[in-house]
């Protein structure tokens, strides 16, 4: 899941795949913008056929947290 | 062609006998369960069926004894939330619509602070319903949008409205007040705007922006504010649009695939994120890249509510599709000036409306018209600050050419305005974040599009609770903050100071 989701994260902002770390937040660290962040939400919805929850996902702050948050919904 | 209005029933009346079998509203709603999974399909509802939902809506709340009351709007766009507005607007009533991002405290405080009798909330806000039904003691009714709700006592709209009669005889006039909407104050407290009938028809419909009846829009600002309910909603009812409902900001994309819009009102964040979109596929011919990104029928953005850099005009244009900037605030219905396919300059946010003058005091642009508020909702000191001989004080600098164009040059006032088009007090972050013992003195601003808190310590106070820490403590702080605000206002950076910030005469922290 962690590799599947830096795989979609490196199209929607400048970073290198080896420097994302679990622990790594998409706004302050990854440089993600709020809608960015959304836009990718809607990506994983499609690729992984899931029904993502707007008012959860405001609170998913870094990539470990949304890896728990896909996790228990595939 | 666009046709002065001076009541948002007559906006809707007109728009009604030209349109009348068109569709007005198209949006998603979930099929039933298909093998497990449940599928989306698209519903629509006509210009007809638009306003005679809304008459019956205004027909209900008077039998419930609302008319001329104020009664608050919370929830997602939807159907529901349309015809809502214009039934409270169109029965005499007050519409306040409120921020469905914003926490439930905050919300009950408004409810308090606008005298709002009846809340009217889609079923994801049941629980900010429930917090109100106990702390506001002026509410009466609580009336759930759609389907079942799990608040005690209250009532439904649909159930309401079949029972209520076809219509009322009522009909509003320009200067009946039709909206509070609130807005961020410099103090740190929200201020309500109030806008009349005239206000708010008008700036809808005084710019021909040259769209045809039929005009696919779909909408993706949040419907609380005065942009989107303007714009998408007020202005695209007034020119017989087809305005389709995007469900969630995650599925923007998915959703212009659907409904296929001709055009979409933005603010500069969706605009950058879907630029980058545009320039992943930048090897194979533009006519193609935007056919995949917004179909082939796509060719205008409105942006506004915040800065916008000219250089995504240039490129989108590359795709063949225009970006109309436009400037406006809630205090002025919303929309100032704008850009339109027949006029528009380079750096510029376009033209004043045709209901509106500007003028260029001290740097500042004043703003006149028939667009202009009639105040803050009970804040008469804030008025007389902001309203002078019928003159808007925008607190925005800027200079007129030659041509009348308008352009910005930066702010007057102390807000922070982020690429979403929010607008954020400072004032109210510093409060929150200084009640902390751990917090001497802090700045909250805007650092590179994302807010900035920089804080002095309480050395004093550290050392006797022997903190060592600091930084990660004074970050504890912030993520506590965090958990309850709004995206936008949130604080996603820290410095921390190691000695005072430099005050001015009256002790006040130099901002700048």
């Amino acid at each position: 899941m962690f590799d599947q989701l830096t795989e979609i994260i490196v199209n929607y902002v400048e970073v290198q795949k080896e420097d994302i770390k679990p622990e790594s937040r998409f706004i302050e660290d990854l440089g993600f913008t709020s809608f960015d962040f959304m836009s990718m939400l809607g990506e994983i919805e499609d690729e992984m056929d899931v029904e993502i929850d707007q008012e959860e996902v405001v609170n998913i702050r870094t990539v470990q947290e949304a890896v728990d948050y896909l996790s228990k919904l595939a | 062609m666009n046709e002065l209005r001076s009541t948002l029933y007559d906006l809707l009346v007109k728009a009604e006998e030209a349109y009348g079998t068109q569709d007005a509203v198209r949006y998603k709603v979930k099929d039933a369960d298909q093998g497990g999974k449940k599928k989306t399909k698209v519903e629509a509802k006509t210009y007809t069926q638009l306003r005679r939902d809304s008459e019956q809506i205004s027909a209900a709340l008077t039998e419930l004894g609302e008319q001329g009351k104020h009664i608050a709007l919370i929830g997602a766009t939807s159907y529901s939330w349309i015809t809502s507005y214009y039934g409270i607007v169109n029965s005499g009533s007050v519409a306040v619509p409120l921020d469905a991002n914003l926490p439930a405290e905050d919300l009950c405080e408004l409810i308090d602070r606008a005298d709002v009798t009846t809340l009217v909330y889609d079923e994801t806000k049941a629980n900010v319903a429930r917090m109100a039904a106990e702390k506001c003691p002026g509410l009466t009714h609580l009336i759930a949008m759609e389907g079942e709700t799990s608040v005690p006592n209250a009532l439904h709209l649909w159930e309401l409205a079949a029972k209520a009669p076809e219509r009322t005889d009522f009909e509003p006039k320009p200067e009946d007040l039709a909206t509070i909407m609130f807005t961020s104050g410099t103090t740190g407290k929200s201020k309500g705007v109030m806008l009349t009938h005239r206000n708010l028809a008008e700036n809808a419909t005084a710019q021909d922006m040259g769209y045809e009846p039929g005009m696919v829009i779909m909408t993706v600002l949040p419907i609380h504010h005065a942009y989107c309910l303007s714009m998408d909603i007020l202005k695209g009812t007034s020119i017989g649009a087809i305005i389709c409902i995007n469900d969630s900001l995650l599925r923007v994309a998915k959703n212009i695939k659907l409904f296929e819009p001709n055009m979409i009102l933005m603010v500069p964040l969706m605009v950058e994120t879907l630029a980058k979109k545009l320039e992943e596929a930048s090897f194979i011919p533009a006519p193609l890249v935007k056919a995949k990104v917004f179909g082939k029928q796509f060719h205008t953005v409105c942006s506004g509510g915040a800065y916008l850099n000219p250089d995504y005009i240039a490129l989108f244009k590359k795709y063949g599709i225009t970006i109309l900037q436009g400037y406006g605030m809630t205090e002025c219905a919303p929309v100032i000036s704008t850009n339109s396919n027949s006029e528009k300059k380079d750096g510029s946010i376009g033209k004043c409306m045709p209901n509106c003058e500007a003028k260029i005091v001290d740097e500042e642009i004043w703003v006149k018209g028939t667009s202009v508020m009639q105040g803050y909702y009970k804040m008469p000191e804030e008025t007389a600050e902001t309203l002078e001989d019928g003159w808007l004080k925008t607190g925005d600098l800027g200079y007129i050419d030659e041509d009348g164009f308008l352009f910005l040059t930066g702010r007057k006032k102390n807000l922070i305005i982020t690429r979403n088009g929010e607008n954020v007090s400072p004032e109210e972050i510093e409060n929150k974040l200084g009640a902390n013992r751990l917090v001497q003195e802090v700045l909250v601003r805007d650092c590179e599009g994302l807010i900035e808190a920089e804080i002095f310590p309480d050395l004093e106070y550290a050392s006797k609770k022997r903190i060592k820490d600091l930084e990660g403590e004074l970050q504890k702080i912030i993520d506590e903050y965090n958990k309850t605000a709004p995206l936008y206002k949130r604080v996603f950076k820290l410095k921390v100071r190691d000695v005072e910030f430099e005050k001015n005469t009256t002790k006040k922290i130099k901002r700048f």
